[in-house]
């Protein structure tokens, strides 16, 4: 893979480009992760840490166009290599292209000005048509009685909270500087920044996220989980190898960022297994019983990208949700004045 | 090359499901889509910080009075991975912007498209007219 | 019987020769090796176990122990911002950690000082759960991690979920400004030393309003003096703010109870509707 060094200097451009599809090419691996059911002619061995660990270490990006659902119009598992290569060039294409002026997509800075569009933060090739490979048609079990409950109770007292823009707490999480799903767990990229560092030392598996700088440093002695009563965003975690497969298993979550509805009482399997040098097969194994039917599974490469990460100081520099809140109210203010001028006439 | 995708945008929305749409709304609610703006200023600091840049700018109104502004940008991070860093835009620098204005009133506002006089573009990513250019993946 | 004194008697006398002639001068001898090498400041130094690179591993949990995150400087008692806390929020005693004299501010700086205690509760970006900076984050009186490679040393913060990232090799200058710095670190012996720079300049050292501009530059010496126990020592230069650099010191302790671990300290929602409570939508408007 080639690497342009970008010289940002006053009078120069900035960077030259190439076509897009060769570039997107290259930015791709070649090597595509191994699809399930499909074993490796050769089976990748990982390096080791001097204590002995496979090594995950390195800057790595989940940055991925697959949705975590398979579409409505799809029913096979994979694509092959063209159509995927096609569905990320035109998904590419869509972020390089300029928004029309006047709608609301437009009211936002260009992704692609600041390298945040996916297609310039590099990204693994992934055949899958979802995230999700278990159940089989690629798509989230049906919910409990208990979990449809749930789900209307918490839409019930969402509305009850009132207008998005009423309240700071009305806000989305991500928002409000407090979790971003790229920490999760489990992690999911977002639209940008999608990077993560992993740093491994005897005893310990640490994963840095970098947006808002989130961190897991995950123990490797085989300890119980945090008591029953001590809730955390991202739970209480404890890992083990499983031969070349690093196995998280997490509880204690406090319910109050709820991953796709799920229960505080979910409980999270997540594996990491590194697949080729460039490449860390990321799966997840969400168990609710009192939100879903049954299990369900899904699979994520995550790509050596470029670093460093930077500080991610979300709520510190969050000037924007202050101004968000205070326009809301200038609007409700300008609202009031032109009803009471009209309840005066 | 600034083309119109807004139903293709439908449609690949289905494939961007971890999309940033909860980012637009926020965006939507901080400025107003009735309120383009383009400006002019001198650039008098760039706050390289998280989640969101800002350029604050001296803009010189009609009557010559000098009037700071304040314009919200992208996350430094990637560009700051890809070499640039707090030094790579000089104070004094002038930019145009194109945008929106703050809902709230105040000389706040989010820029679509940060150019100097030249119309080149600041940073990635080439819509200036005739320039063929687009970004470039660095991997 | 006789023959037993006399037999005794002389076992003694050869056992007090034998002493006087050799465990005495030995004695003497060890003594004097004390003396000149405390004279020349070298205790036996404790080496910590290595790690994988040959070098002092510092892994762990680690805490102060100190009143520094109340102010750095020696402090008697004093009440606190809010009476109805009463003496659960008061200020405790402290010896402070600074080294050598009260803090040396420029006469404005000293002034700016002054006014940063006065409105302290509304200024100390602790209180709005900004991040604590460096060296603040060192004495805050929570664990932190040492997660410690050869290419990085991370250290992962209980407050505010801080997380420091010290660069071993590849160093580069600040790319921009930070509130936790940009960290380049390397081995002295013993001892590691990390030198920071790219602070922004909106942390303070503690809650008595100690503060410092952008141009702040910190210099850390970590040595570990025992099993359980680091000496962390810091020279804080700040051009715009202080006459000269000036330095504060104090051990770190390791948490070694089992289980042990950096929990979730995640305040922004604490601190919500003290920074936005006044934009909420009130009822009927």
């Amino acid at each position: 893979m080639t690497k342009v060094k970008a010289r940002f200097q006053m009078n120069h451009r900035f960077l030259v480009s190439v076509s897009g599809l060769i570039v997107l090419i290259a930015a791709l691996s070649l090597t595509t992760m191994p699809a399930a059911g499909q074993a490796t002619s050769k089976a990748y061995t990982a390096p080791r840490t001097p204590d002995g660990q496979p090594d995950l270490q390195g800057v790595w990006t989940n940055t991925t166009y697959t949705p975590l659902e398979r579409p409505k119009n799809v029913t096979k598992e994979l694509y092959t290599r063209e159509e995927a290569l096609e569905i990320i060039k035109n998904a590419a294409d869509v972020e390089n292209d300029q928004t029309e002026p006047g709608t609301i997509l437009d009211v936002h800075y260009d992704f692609t000005q600041f390298g945040l569009d996916r297609s310039q933060g590099g990204m693994a090739l992934n055949l899958r048509t979802s995230l999700i490979v278990d159940p089989a048609d690629g798509k989230i079990p049906p919910l409990t009685a208990e979990g449809q409950k749930r789900a209307t109770e918490r839409a019930e007292a969402r509305k009850r909270m009132g207008g998005a823009t009423d309240a700071v707490q009305n806000q989305p999480l991500s928002v409000r500087c407090i979790i971003m799903d790229r920490a999760g767990p489990p992690m999911l990229a977002g639209a940008y920044n999608n990077n993560y560092q992993i740093v491994q030392v005897p005893g310990y598996v640490m994963i840095l996220v970098e947006m808002i700088h989130d961190v897991r440093i995950i123990p490797l002695d085989g300890r119980p989980h945090l008591s029953e009563n001590v809730r955390q965003w991202m739970g209480s975690y404890v890992g083990h190898w499983e031969g070349q497969t690093l196995v998280v298993e997490t509880t204690n979550f406090n319910g109050k960022n709820p991953f796709q509805g799920s229960s505080e009482n979910m409980r999270l399997t997540e594996r990491f297994t590194r697949v080729s040098d460039d490449t860390i097969r990321y799966q997840f194994t969400m168990d609710d019983p009192s939100t879903w039917t049954k299990p369900w599974s899904a699979e994520v490469p995550m790509k050596k990208a470029i670093g460093p990460l930077f500080e991610h100081a979300c709520h510190e520099g969050n000037y924007g949700l202050y101004n968000t809140l205070a326009g809301a109210r200038a609007e409700d203010k300008k609202a009031a004045e032109g009803a009471a001028k009209a309840t005066s006439k | 090359m600034r083309t119109k995708r807004t139903v293709v945008v439908a449609v690949v929305g289905v494939l961007l499901a971890a999309a940033p749409l909860g980012a637009h709304h926020a965006f939507s609610a901080e400025f107003d889509v009735k309120k383009p703006m383009k400006l002019q200023g001198t650039l008098t600091k760039w706050e390289l910080i998280n989640p969101h840049s800002w350029f604050h700018l001296d803009v010189k109104g009609p009557d010559g009075a000098v009037v700071p502004w304040l314009i919200e940008g992208g996350s430094p991070n990637q560009l700051i991975r890809l070499g640039l860093t707090k030094n790579s835009l000089a104070v004094g620098t002038e930019l145009v912007i194109e945008g929106y204005l703050a809902k709230d009133g105040t000389n706040k506002g989010v820029g679509r498209n940060f150019t100097f006089t030249d119309g080149r573009r600041l940073f990635l990513g080439g819509s200036a007219p005739g320039s063929g250019e687009s970004g470039i993946v660095v991997k | 019987m006789l023959l037993k004194t006399v037999m005794h008697r002389e076992f003694y006398q050869m056992r007090d020769r034998f002493r006087r002639s050799t465990i005495i001068p030995v004695t003497v001898v060890a003594v004097l090796w004390l003396f000149v090498t405390a004279a020349a400041g070298q205790a036996p130094a404790y080496k910590a176990p290595r790690s994988a690179d040959g070098k002092p591993n510092l892994n762990g949990i680690w805490q102060a122990l100190n009143e520094a995150g109340w102010d750095i400087e020696g402090h008697a008692a004093a009440p606190g911002l809010v009476t109805a806390l009463g003496a659960a929020a008061a200020v405790p005693p402290g010896l402070g950690i600074v080294e050598g004299g009260p803090i040396p501010y420029q006469p404005a700086a000293a002034a700016h000082k002054k006014e940063n205690f006065e409105k302290r509760l509304t200024l100390d970006p602790e209180i709005k759960c900004y991040l604590p900076g460096v060296p603040r984050a060192m004495y805050m009186p929570y664990p932190f991690q040492i997660v410690q490679t050869q290419k990085f040393i991370m250290m992962a913060f209980t407050y505010a979920r801080a997380v420091r990232t010290i660069y071993m090799d590849d160093h580069k200058e600040a790319p921009a400004d930070s509130w936790m710095g940009w960290s380049n670190g390397h081995w002295e012996g013993e001892t590691l030393v990390v030198d920071t720079t790219g602070f922004n300049d909106q942390t303070w050292f503690d809650r008595a309003g100690n503060f410092h501009s952008d141009a702040l530059h910190v210099v850390e010496r970590y040595t570990a003096t025992s099993p359980d126990r680091l000496l962390y020592e810091a020279t804080i230069e700040d051009p715009k703010v202080f006459t000269r650099p000036w330095k504060m010191s104090m051990p770190l302790y390791r948490r070694v109870e089992k289980g042990a671990q950096i929990m979730d300290f995640r305040c922004v929602e604490f601190v919500e509707d003290l920074i936005y409570g006044q934009l909420r939508k009130q009822p009927g408007k």
